[in-house]
């Protein structure tokens, strides 16, 4: 069973209908924690198999919208509609997290949760054996089925390890690998869950520049060789920029602009939201500035300019209630 | 995660500095008995002190300062004063050489210990050799002992493992706290006598005892199913609270549902009988053939949950026990993984109840209370969470430790060394007496804060770091 959808997903869908464009649409999602409204009527679209990337500067609701697309948060309304390759609409809104798992959409954490007493290996195991029906009594009596089961487990889970570069270290505890390892570790747990959908939350956090470039590098092969949609948070403006087909961006849970990379980089509600500039001369000011600094550094690969506007404004975004 | 620490002990240097210095290290300078040495031999003076008053002669009505004049001055204080004393010389002063030796003795792979251990690791067939060595023994074992402690494998520790290994799925296992497991057992102890027509109330029709288990099986596994659901969503405390109340509702019904338990004047049962036409056998008064069936049962059982623990469901668990939400994420469907593991710990309940009921051959609802699902908490405690043969060896060790002290000590001081032991245990060495390896990671991760979820979220932080962990 495992390797059958793991082939539907290589191939674009071929013969037979033509699988909806859209994957995944929230219309008018809203959620609140009391006073706090964290989304405010979000509409959001996804192609099937593009990369697209959610900015926004801190507290601006990215994070929210994860837990309200996998099922952690409930919210007060909208409508989440997702559009799985095999044809029919799921609505998202209210389910259970594990019932979004396996409808698809598999999630990374910001802050890296894997299951660090258990060895690497077994991490990704984990995430294949929740597409297995190996009842306990079965497993018990060790009956051939079982078995099967097992090594069929096994093997999936070295070929996801390969997939993202881990092989080698297979057998260490999930909590001794380091940093990047594990957001790469992460990723692997999420995938061998055979997503149509994978959501990235900020996978570069904490990663040095050359973790970053092969990380930049695993999404796009995520994208293209398994045929995975990537929904991406980051604040790296560079990985962004360069990685994703479209960008969203959200401030105070609010979607203020949505276009290719370069359309938002020249959007003057977005360059207002990230340099709080307080009248249009000054937004036009900083845009030119910024189109020329980009022009500037086109071809330093530690020039991140974004990403430190994003710092110098991340404080007000957090206190504003 | 940064260097920033460090500015308070640099700096302070030059002139004024040295001389602040001088008064800064003087006022660092602790007096000799602040040290956490003396500190230590102080309380083991206390604990000699304690144990010799405990230990020594028991008191009279008539003069109240008897026992402690008497234990203060006797022979038995000298004693507990030089043991304590040679422990603390042993482990303050004498530890570090050992430990070096043995350390490098490791190291080296030297030493007939380390070559021994090498062996075992790479030889599976000679683990397998030790494990029937082992199974031997215990077939043999009621033979090389006196009734007395026949009795005590038979009625304590045979039926207490049983019910520590299910207890263990669930707390062990699946991080569920459990504190009424003791419940299950009078399911099935009062299903054993039901069915086999022992109670008041007449069954539709009498069975054996042995086909009395898988009822008593779905029995208990339909009474988990009914509490768990509602209530599995709770975690930890509230967990417990609520199984410790079912308990005492499956007490409560026990002890006052006269007309149908008898209870606590209890109802004799039938005891285990085979009849198969060609061959039959009765139970009857001897413990030893209990003791082999118990065997049988718990032999059985361990390799069915052997085989759970390292399959799908077993890591499933594990999951569910270090990150409820992640594994959520991952797509385990963490309440039915939990309901399982209730199940299936309540039904190993079940069998216990049955097999006691049937050794007993009489029950009333006096050995089904609260104390006893302590105590098989205690004992999964005590051995190592998680760990077969810690739980195998901490109940054993447990049980036998108070019927040991039968002949040495007052009958009625029995407990208090088991709760010395128990709060000992649990300061110097949480894990148990033979953890499991994936707990003595969790805790260790724990202790040092290394837990994958406790690093930096680091939101928006220049990456300048090389690709070392952060920590």
């Amino acid at each position: 069973m495992t390797t059958e959808t793991k082939r539907a997903a290589d191939r674009p869908a071929e013969g037979g209908a033509e699988p909806h464009p859209t994957i995944l649409e929230t219309s008018g999602v809203t959620l609140r924690f009391g006073g706090l409204t964290s989304l405010d009527h979000v509409d959001l679209a996804m192609r099937r198999g593009e990369i697209l990337a959610i900015i926004g500067p801190n507290g601006a609701g990215k994070t929210s919208l994860f837990n309200s697309l996998t099922g952690a948060y409930l919210p007060q309304e909208g409508a989440i509609t997702y559009r799985p390759r095999a044809g029919g609409e799921e609505e998202l809104r209210g389910r259970k997290p594990f019932r979004v798992s396996r409808l698809g959409l598999a999630r990374t954490f910001q802050n890296i949760r894997l299951f660090g007493a258990l060895t690497a290996l077994e991490n990704v195991k984990i995430a294949v054996e929740t597409r297995q029906r190996t009842d306990a009594v079965s497993i018990m009596l060790g009956l051939p089925h079982a078995r099967r089961a097992e090594r069929d487990s096994d093997r999936r889970a070295h070929e996801v390890m390969r997939f993202v570069g881990l092989e080698h270290r297979i057998n260490e505890l999930a909590a001794s690998l380091s940093y990047g390892e594990q957001r790469r570790l992460e990723i692997a747990r999420a995938l061998a869950t055979e997503p149509e959908l994978l959501l990235l939350d900020e996978p570069a956090a904490g990663t040095n520049p050359t973790e970053k470039h092969d990380l930049e590098e695993l999404i796009r092969r995520i994208n293209t060789e398994l045929g995975v949609s990537v929904l991406l948070i980051e604040h790296d403006m560079r990985l962004v920029m360069s990685v994703a087909d479209r960008v969203a961006v959200l401030n105070f849970g609010r979607k203020i602009a949505e276009g290719t990379p370069g359309q938002v980089q020249r959007d003057p509600a977005v360059i207002e939201a990230y340099l709080g500039a307080s009248d249009e001369e000054e937004a036009e000011a900083v845009a030119d500035l910024v189109a020329d600094l980009d022009a500037e550094h086109a071809d330093d690969p530690e020039w991140r300019g974004g990403d430190r506007a994003a710092e110098g404004r991340s404080n007000d975004g957090e206190e504003r209630p | 995660m940064t260097a920033t620490d460090n500015t308070p002990t640099t700096g302070a240097a030059g002139p004024i500095g040295s001389k602040r210095a001088a008064e800064a290290a003087r006022l660092r300078r602790t007096a000799w008995y602040a040290n956490p040495r003396f500190k230590r031999l102080a309380a083991l003076m206390g604990v000699a002190l304690v144990g010799a008053q405990v230990t020594g002669e028991q008191g009279t009505n008539r003069d109240i300062f008897h026992a402690m004049r008497e234990n203060m001055t006797g022979p038995g204080l000298w004693l507990w004063v030089g043991a304590c004393l040679l422990i603390w010389v042993v482990r303050e002063f004498l530890r570090a050489p050992v430990a070096n030796a043995w350390s490098t003795a490791r190291r080296a792979g030297t030493g007939p210990a380390e070559r021994a251990r090498t062996v075992w690791r790479r030889d599976p067939r000679l683990r397998m050799l030790a494990l029937t060595a082992l199974l031997v023994f215990l077939i043999v074992l009621p033979f090389l002992v006196s009734r007395h402690w026949q009795q005590v494998l038979v009625d304590q520790i045979a039926i207490y493992v049983l019910l520590a290994i299910g207890l263990n799925v669930v707390v062990g296992w699946a991080g569920m706290l459990d504190l009424g497991f003791i419940a299950f057992f009078a399911i099935g102890a009062y299903s054993a006598a039901f069915w086999t027509g022992s109670l008041p109330v007449a069954p539709p029709f009498e069975l054996n005892n042995f086909a009395v288990i898988p009822i008593a099986v779905i029995t208990c596994l339909v009474a988990g199913v009914l509490l768990g659901a509602p209530t599995l969503r709770l975690r930890g405390d509230y967990l417990a609270i609520v199984t410790l109340g079912f308990h005492e509702i499956v007490y409560l019904m026990a002890k006052n549902w006269v007309e149908f338990t008898g209870g606590t004047r209890g109802a004799s049962v039938d005891r285990f009988s085979i009849d198969l036409g060609f061959f039959s056998y009765q139970w009857g008064l001897d413990p030893r053939p209990y003791y082999w069936l118990q065997l049988g049962f718990i032999v059985a059982l361990l390799v069915l949950f052997i085989r759970l623990e390292h399959s799908r469901v077993g890591r499933a668990w594990t999951a569910i026990r270090e990150d409820e939400v992640a594994a959520a994420a991952t797509g385990v469907d963490t309440v039915r993984f939990k309901l399982l593991a209730f199940a299936i710990g309540a039904s190993t309940s079940g069998v216990a109840g049955v097999v006691y009921a049937s050794k007993l051959g009489f029950i009333n609802s006096e050995f089904f209370i609260v104390l006893f699902s302590v105590l098989v908490l205690s004992y999964v405690i005590f051995g190592g969470m998680g760990s077969i043969p810690g739980v195998l060896l901490g109940t054993a060790i447990l049980i036998w430790l108070p019927e040991f002290l039968r002949d040495t000590v007052p009958a009625q001081d029995r407990y208090m060394y088991l709760g010395a032991l128990l709060v000992i245990m649990m300061i110097y060495r949480p894990q148990g007496l033979w953890p499991s390896r994936r707990r003595v990671r969790e805790l260790h991760m724990a202790e040092e804060g290394t837990a994958t979820r406790a690093m930096p979220a680091a939101g928006g932080r220049p990456a300048t770091t090389g690709g070392d962990t952060p920590s």
